[in-house]
């Protein structure tokens, strides 16, 4: 169509150029003209009628793309805030699991050396059971849903605490059956509460991912409220064939707000959905990788401890050994290839197997005094020494990679919670938009 | 004019509704356990449970389970151990590596003060070290369970078992033992205000012994109670603290140890078997039992036996007689 259809009536008639998109029904025009001519006219009559259908239309349209770029924008927003929460939340208990195995490993060790405890240890184990408690609470007012298997690691713990103390009661009397309460004890901890804890780690990766969807699903949302545009354009392309006016001003504009609101809020929300990816298969992955890595490291640590104790009947605990460190390793490697984290921690980590493997020799060798006391030591150049380089490296790149999901996701989520606001904000103003050129024709007919 | 308004703003929201296809295409990763990088069915493990102890099948056709291979001659000082044998590697290697146990008090069991295996098993297997080395300390312990006292023997990892280990004919058939060194007898423990004298009167109620000892089998034929494994004697103690257990049944030696260590504990009862205690050692060694046997020999002889049982069993009241060893196993 172009302006020079001068003649209100033949809105479907023939075009008079040939690039024209109307010339479906020419063959079936002259026989049916004289009813379509009646036709036409009578809808003439019912102009305003359609106006005001036409005005509620597109005000509603307008409505409901404001309406659905809010959702769309806040929805992702809050996709967003919550894959913050449920990674920070699966770091913590994996933190959790790791501080009770490093609190087991520590016990494991006083029962090894023999005697009394030495205060110092007695203190780490405190702190460390402390820690783990403390944890294991906020964790749970943190997000209901973990409530009852972290409810269950409770439960755990505390029978593990209790037969600890029952195991040092015996030890401090000399009794060898102290060593079985502590057998009990770690049996507890590894049957009870590392499990518990372990299947809420892939609870909250399963969150993680949802919500990880969630952010990107958010565009569809948007998808279905630019379609608002469309009905926008389709009313003033209407209303020109009605009214012999080109342009409806408050439509145009109505339409370049949605448009431009529309486009700006769709790039915003993109951004966001592939900072949402870019996380996941970074800095998420290297906490992933790292936590895990150092998950594994601090089991295989006990498993030294109580290859040691088993004194030579260890064989099963050191193959979990090797199990251990080796899926750390891969763990590591796998995640320094892909470039998310460096290779140092990869790197101390085969250090202190070096040193772990010197303990063995040890024990292999038949020197058991040896093998604990080099087990036990904790000189600069000690298996100890390297497990703490290791710990401290890795404890390092999961607070980075950490800190870096929780910004990177904090600031995508700053900005989808602003643009929810514009959208809905631009649908408004374009709804008005609309109805003011809508009944400035409306006007018209009075 | 209007055309081209049309088609102008279809065409962004073809592009964007085809850039939001592409970054929704984007995605990887439909769960947590792929992001963890989890196989979901690693976390399925079966964990084996132990076979229950066969009960033995053929007392009937068994000869003397005490009779073990005869000393020959008089015993070789350190210095002339027949070359080529079983001893003199062992000197040679520098250590006698033994099983045994180190949570049996008064048998064997690591001294919490001193972090030191002792008891009487440890007592005997430091003079036999002192045949061979000259030196009671040339031992290497490797510290095992009941359930794998034939394993380690078996398999040539340890020369010699020392733990509380019951000479039966069921397991001559795989490893040998010395001659006796200790005759011990299967009681129960009981809690000090129980009313129960004799195992019979157990009836009913919950008793532990360990996994794969001649104690559990016999426990088997008393079909009114029910026996509740455990992996170790000291397990079955910690069963018994916290009540899961009403009595555990073990040899004397054992439960006494127990009631050492709490004063709740009471040992009742005459002992319901006879449990003779022979060092382990493997089937293949028959010089090594022999030479053994000659320093059990000088042990009873020269009162050696007697110092060590007031030292370690004195509780269990004044030292008996050693028991006497039998010989004539063909070997």
């Amino acid at each position: 169509m172009t302006q020079t259809a001068a003649p209100p009536v033949p809105a479907s008639a023939p075009d008079p150029g040939p690039a024209g998109a109307r010339r479906i029904v020419p063959a079936a025009a002259t026989p049916a003209r004289t009813s379509r001519r009646a036709r036409l006219r009578a809808s003439m009559a019912r102009t305003p009628g359609r106006m005001r259908i036409a005005l509620a239309v597109s005000v509603l349209a307008a409505i409901a793309f404001g309406l659905l770029g809010f959702q769309a924008a806040s929805v992702q927003a809050r996709a967003l805030t919550a894959a913050e929460h449920d990674t920070s939340q699966l770091v913590d208990i994996q933190e959790a699991r790791n501080t009770l195995v490093v609190a087991d490993a520590i016990a494991t060790n006083a029962f090894l050396v023999g005697g009394l405890e030495p205060t110092a240890q007695r203190e780490r184990f405190d702190e460390a059971v402390l820690a783990a408690t403390t944890l294991l609470t906020e964790l749970a007012g943190r997000n209901a849903a973990d409530s009852p298997e972290l409810a269950t690691a409770q439960a755990g713990l505390s029978d593990y605490v209790r037969l600890v103390e029952q195991a040092r009661a015996n030890n401090r009397q000399g009794f060898p059956v102290g060593s079985a309460y502590l057998d009990q004890a770690s049996t507890t901890l590894r049957d009870e509460t590392l499990p518990a804890l372990d299947g809420l780690v892939v609870a909250n990766a399963d969150r993680v991912a949802t919500d990880f969807a969630g952010v990107r699903n958010a565009l569809w949302i948007l998808a279905a409220g630019l379609l608002a545009l469309a009905v926008l354009v389709l009313v003033q392309v209407w209303l020109a064939r009605r009214t012999h006016r080109v342009l409806n001003v408050g439509l145009v504009a109505a339409s370049a707000v949605v448009l431009v609101i529309g486009i700006g809020g769709a790039v915003v929300l993109g951004q966001a959905s592939s900072t949402a990816n870019a996380v996941r298969a970074g800095p998420y992955a290297a906490t992933l990788a790292s936590s895990q890595a150092y998950s594994l490291a601090n089991d295989a640590k006990s498993m030294e401890s109580f290859t040691l104790i088993k004194r030579g009947s260890g064989q099963a605990y050191e193959e979990e050994f090797v199990a251990s460190v080796t899926e750390a390793g891969e763990r590591l490697d796998t995640a320094a290839a892909e470039g998310v984290i460096g290779d140092e921690s990869s790197r101390a980590l085969d250090e202190w197997v070096a040193q772990h493997e010197l303990i063995r020799e040890l024990d292999d060798g038949g020197d058991w005094d040896g093998a604990v006391a080099l087990a036990i030591g904790d000189d600069a150049d000690s298996p100890n020494a390297a497990f703490d380089a290791f710990s401290a490296q890795v404890r390092d790149d999961i607070a980075q990679s950490t800190t870096q999901t929780q910004d990177r996701l904090s600031s995508a989520q700053g900005l989808s919670a602003v643009s929810a606001w514009l959208l809905l904000l631009a649908g408004g103003a374009a709804a008005l938009l609309a109805w003011r050129g809508m009944s400035a024709r409306l006007e018209e007919y009075r | 004019m209007i055309a081209r308004t049309t088609r102008g703003a279809r065409l962004p929201l073809v592009a964007t509704a085809l850039a939001a296809a592409l970054v929704l295409g984007a995605c990887s990763g439909p769960d947590g356990a792929s992001d963890l990088r989890r196989d979901v069915a690693e976390e399925t493990t079966t964990e084996e449970e132990p076979a229950p102890p066969a009960a033995s099948s053929q007392p009937a056709t068994c000869e003397d389970p005490v009779a073990s291979y005869e000393p020959e001659g008089s015993l070789p000082g350190p210095d002339d151990l027949p070359s080529g044998s079983t001893m003199a590697e062992i000197r040679e290697r520098g250590s006698l590596v033994v099983g045994v146990s180190a949570d049996t008090l008064l048998m064997g069991s690591r001294n919490p003060l001193s972090g030191e295996i002792e008891g009487f098993d440890i007592a005997v297997l430091h003079e036999v070290a002192r045949a061979i080395f000259g030196d009671p300390d040339r031992l290497q312990f490797r510290v095992i369970t009941s359930g794998q006292r034939l394993d380690v023997l078996e398999s040539g990892e340890v020369d010699v078992v020392a733990r509380a280990f019951t000479m039966t004919c069921e397991r001559w058939e795989t490893i040998a033992f010395s001659s006796e060194y200790y005759h011990a007898g299967q009681k129960v423990l009981v809690t000090r205000d129980s009313t129960v004298e004799r195992i019979e009167d157990l009836e009913g109620q919950r008793v532990c012994a360990p996994e794969g000892t001649t104690t559990l089998e016999r426990l088997g034929e008393f079909p009114g109670i029910e026996a509740v494994p455990a992996q170790t004697h000291t397990a079955c103690l910690v069963l018994f603290q916290q009540a899961q257990v009403e009595a555990i049944t073990g040899d004397d030696t054992i439960l006494a140890g127990f009631a050492a260590q709490d004063p709740y504990a009471k040992v009742v009862g005459e002992a319901i078997s006879d449990e003779p205690y022979g060092l382990g050692i493997g089937a293949d060694n028959v010089d090594l039992v022999r030479f053994v046997n000659g320093v059990l020999e000088e042990m009873r002889d020269d009162g050696t036996w007697t110092d060590l049982y007031e030292r370690w069993l004195g509780v269990l009241g004044p030292a008996p007689e050693p028991p006497n060893a039998v010989y004539g196993r063909p070997s």
